[in-house]
């Protein structure tokens, strides 16, 4: 198979694992203080946006054209 | 405004049998201390990397085709599948080192040994993986154009910084194992794990910049 | 607000981090590798006052170039002369002295902590500085930086290996101004005596604070700039040359980016100086402190916004030179705010005329003039004809000698028995301080109208007609140069001959006149709590617990009303 696709195919599936991993973490934490907790929370926020970034660049919705 | 604490009494003459909650509250001060330093620090890498993505944008904008023409051809765009892989590995071990930390936390030391391997496993993997990338982008070597110019030298950036915080994973992973960290004293580990998610997300800017936009 | 008046003493809250270190002993430990901001001090007023000996050399090698229109020197030795002469005073005279020296020896000091928030990244910052200036001397050796100490390419992509040598030198120290910054912010934010809050904090201390932030955040945006152009010079990789897709006008938005808040980072503390003088020696509290707060903050944000007034000729879009303009006089709107404050503190004082506060009322004049001249260069079309010329480096001395050093001089005759325990001789300050004043107004005043007739600067020969102005300028630089003698050998007297100086020579409020002079080496035995701002002079002073035993310094009814129990 093309090289390419089984890229894709592993962070296509990646990117829905962790995406979700992050979203669970970021929910327990949602209520915690200070700003080791505030910052984790907004590092942790900005990579699952990442995730879903690869999410759609996998299946072809965004990146350049061709 | 600093938090000090009001002892019970006058503070002077407190023997120091009857210091040990205070000694906590000089670690917990240490620590917030230390913790604003290095957010701060971080803060002052964001402004780094914003500049650089500044000149990035400044110069892809002085030019109406992207990638450059070099040489009379226009440049092939990176390579798009083995990022968006790569990426996924480097996201991932922010997940792993979330873990390992939260596991430190609960006094799990064995998960947490697991997750901080699986965190370094994963970073090296990324370094391997961006090794792999530069040898096979066709775009003209580091001094052809602005586009090597500013690809190698954003994402060699942000591969020093990982290959940083590597070593600085694994320095603290050898530090609790000679117990220099408990459940209550773990500063270290959370300057890691800030630094490890900081470095993710540097990633997550330079995917799009340079794999989608 | 009025608080029932307690039956009791109150009791003093402890601040936590009141642990005393063991003193350091050994040579080595106690003055060379030395973790005690005061010392550290110690160290960047040395070797930025070194690094002043050298530079204004330079200076004096430029005026002496320039008193004949065809020159003395070649122009490419004066290239690297006037180069050189500018980045090292504002990378190793100025940001040391205002920031590194006064800011570490002060400030702490004034917010009652007994040392910075990390001790170790201080001597760690320090230790980068020698070495930083003496890669850029050494630069002299493999053909000095020669474009100014603003390095436009393609110049600065041409020219020969020192100028590699300036990128490394000025990317260390920026390294070392970071590090200052977040140890001087996490400081002021988290090492305050107790019951100091913010609008408690001595001015000083809101300029140092707005000082650190600008240091921190603009610095890495210049380390950004420096890489990029070692990179390109030393491997190719090209971001400015146009002939490879690169282009200069990149580096001139990167460097100025940092550049334009630099020159506030170079200031701001001297506003600290002037802010900390005149209540003193006017018996006067501050007017408008708030303003004065709140303008330091003020000032440093907008300071990010006005990075291209520095490039309204480089040919950068049109459509950015309007809203630079009016950003840029904007910035005129929180200092004007200052001088007013400080013209209303000194009225109806009763002025002390001690040199400090001469150089202080000498800073007000010239670095308002400095300020004026300022404005006329935001105006866009009188940038283009100003742009360039003597007319700007006329404005920049106003304001960076005019105010930086004048406020450093303050700053120096007021705080030098506090350091040293021992006085100046008022009556060589005084003169030292009516010499400067003249040497400097007719040193840097011709150089207005020489820009406004036309004179470029960076030129090391120039047409005929200017030379007249050139030989006052000249010579009465040379006076000024000489006049930097009078402070030299007031210093080295004071050691043999200075009365000693006791805790608080000048009768100021301020918590660093609270403790002996030099303070031991853990500054205060017992961390005093704060009760109000410190400028009100008339009133009993807003502190209870200074270094003395328990219960000595008992509350009274009047000065407990706004004792903030921390928690």
């Amino acid at each position: 198979m093309d090289l390419a696709v089984i890229e894709r195919s592993v962070a296509l599936i990646g990117a829905i694992i962790v995406g979700v991993f992050a979203s669970i973490a970021l929910k327990e934490d949602w209520h915690a203080e200070g700003l080791d907790n505030n910052t984790t929370k907004l590092l942790l926020g900005l990579m699952a946006f990442g995730c879903i970034m690869v999410f759609f660049a996998a299946i072809g919705v965004i990146g350049p054209k061709g | 405004m600093t938090t000090a604490a009001v002892e019970h009494g006058h503070g002077h003459g407190d023997g120091p049998d009857h210091d040990d909650g205070h000694e906590e509250v000089i670690y917990q001060e240490t620590r917030d201390m230390r913790l604003l330093g290095f957010v701060l620090f971080l803060c002052s890498d964001v402004v780094l990397f914003s500049a650089f993505i500044f000149a990035y944008l400044y110069l892809r904008g002085t030019i109406d085709e992207w990638p450059p023409i070099l040489n009379g051809h226009q440049l092939p765009r990176l390579d798009l599948p083995f990022a968006e892989f790569n990426s996924i590995v480097l996201f991932g071990s922010g997940v792993t080192m979330h873990h390992a930390l939260e596991n430190w936390k609960h006094g799990k030391v064995g998960r947490f040994d697991f997750f901080m391997g699986f965190t370094i496993v994963l970073g090296v993997m990324f370094l391997c993986g961006q090794g792999y990338e530069y040898s096979h982008a066709a775009i003209g070597g580091w001094s052809g154009s602005i586009f090597g110019a500013s690809f190698f030298t954003l994402t060699g950036m942000h591969g020093f910084h990982v290959f940083c915080g590597v070593a600085y994973l694994a320095i603290l992973w050898w530090q609790t194992k000679k117990g220099h960290y408990d459940q209550t004293h773990y500063f270290g580990l959370t300057a890691g794990t800030l630094y490890w998610h900081f470095v993710d997300v540097i990633w997550v800017a330079l995917f799009f910049l340079f794999y989608i936009f | 607000m009025a608080v029932a008046a307690p039956t009791t003493t109150p009791t003093i809250p402890r601040p936590v981090l009141d642990h005393i270190h063991p003193e350091p002993t050994g040579f080595i430990r106690k003055y060379i590798f030395s973790i005690d901001h005061k010392i550290i001090a110690f160290q960047y007023f040395i070797t930025a006052g070194l690094f002043f000996i050298i530079a204004g050399l330079l200076a004096e090698m430029i005026r002496i170039d320039l008193l004949k229109h065809t020159g003395v020197l070649t122009p490419n030795v004066y290239n690297q002369v006037y180069s050189v002469h500018g980045s090292m005073m504002v990378w190793l005279v100025i940001i040391p002295f205002v920031s590194g020296a006064f800011g570490n020896f002060v400030m702490p000091l004034q917010i009652g902590a007994r040392d910075v928030a990390f001790p170790w990244l201080n001597l760690a910052a320090f230790w980068m500085f020698p070495p930083a200036g003496l890669i850029l001397l050494a630069s002299f050796a493999f053909g000095a930086p020669d474009a100014g100490w603003t390095e436009y390419p393609p110049i600065s992509l041409q020219a020969p290996f020192g100028t590699s040598m300036w990128c490394i030198a000025i990317f260390l120290i920026g390294i070392s101004s970071t590090l200052t910054g977040i140890n001087f912010l996490v400081t002021i934010f988290k090492m305050r005596a107790p019951g100091m809050t913010f609008t408690r904090m001595p001015l000083f201390v809101w300029a140092s604070a707005a000082t650190a932030g600008l240091n921190m955040v603009a610095t890495t945006a210049l380390a950004a700039a420096l890489l990029a152009l070692f990179l390109e010079r030393q491997f190719g990789v090209p971001f400015y040359n146009p002939t490879k897709g690169g282009s200069p006008i990149l580096w001139q938005h990167m460097f100025w980016f940092y550049s334009h808040p630099a020159v506030y980072i170079m200031i701001l503390p001297a506003f600290g100086i002037i802010s900390e003088v005149l209540p003193t020696f006017s018996r006067k509290p501050i007017f408008g402190y708030k303003m004065i707060a709140f303008s330091s903050v003020a000032i440093a944000l907008l300071g990010f916004m006005v990075w291209a007034h520095h490039m309204f000729t480089s040919g950068m879009a049109p459509w950015l030179q309007l809203p630079f303009m009016i950003i840029t006089m904007l910035i005129a709107i929180p200092t004007g705010i200052k001088i007013f404050s400080w013209m209303a503190t000194l009225w109806g004082g009763s002025i002390e005329f001690s040199a400090a506060c001469l150089f202080a009322l000498g800073f007000l004049i010239t670095f308002t003039l400095g300020g004026v001249t300022g404005f006329f260069l935001a105006a866009v079309p009188a940038d283009l004809h100003e742009h360039g010329t003597y007319f700007v480096v006329g404005h920049i001395h106003y304001v960076l000698y005019g105010g930086s050093v004048f406020g450093i001089y303050a700053g120096l005759y007021y705080w030098w028995p506090k350091m040293t325990g021992r006085m100046m001789n008022e009556r060589l300050g005084q003169w030292h301080a009516w010499i400067t004043f003249v040497a400097f107004n007719c040193t840097f005043l011709p150089m207005h109208w020489l820009g406004l007739l036309g004179m470029p600067r960076r030129v090391a020969m120039y047409d005929p007609e200017f030379e007249g102005w050139n030989i006052v300028v000249s010579v009465c630089s040379f006076f000024l140069a000489a006049s930097t003698l009078l402070i030299m050998g007031n210093m080295l007297w004071s050691f043999k001959n200075g009365k000693k100086a006791g805790p608080n020579p000048w009768g100021a409020r301020t918590l660093e006149w609270m403790i002996s002079s030099p303070p031991p080496y853990y500054n205060f035995k017992t961390v005093p709590a704060v009760l109000a701002a410190p400028y009100d002079f008339g009133n009993p002073l807003p502190y209870i617990g200074l270094d003395a035993e328990p219960g000595a310094m008992e509350a009274t009814p009047q000065s407990t009303t706004g004792l903030v129990h921390a928690h």
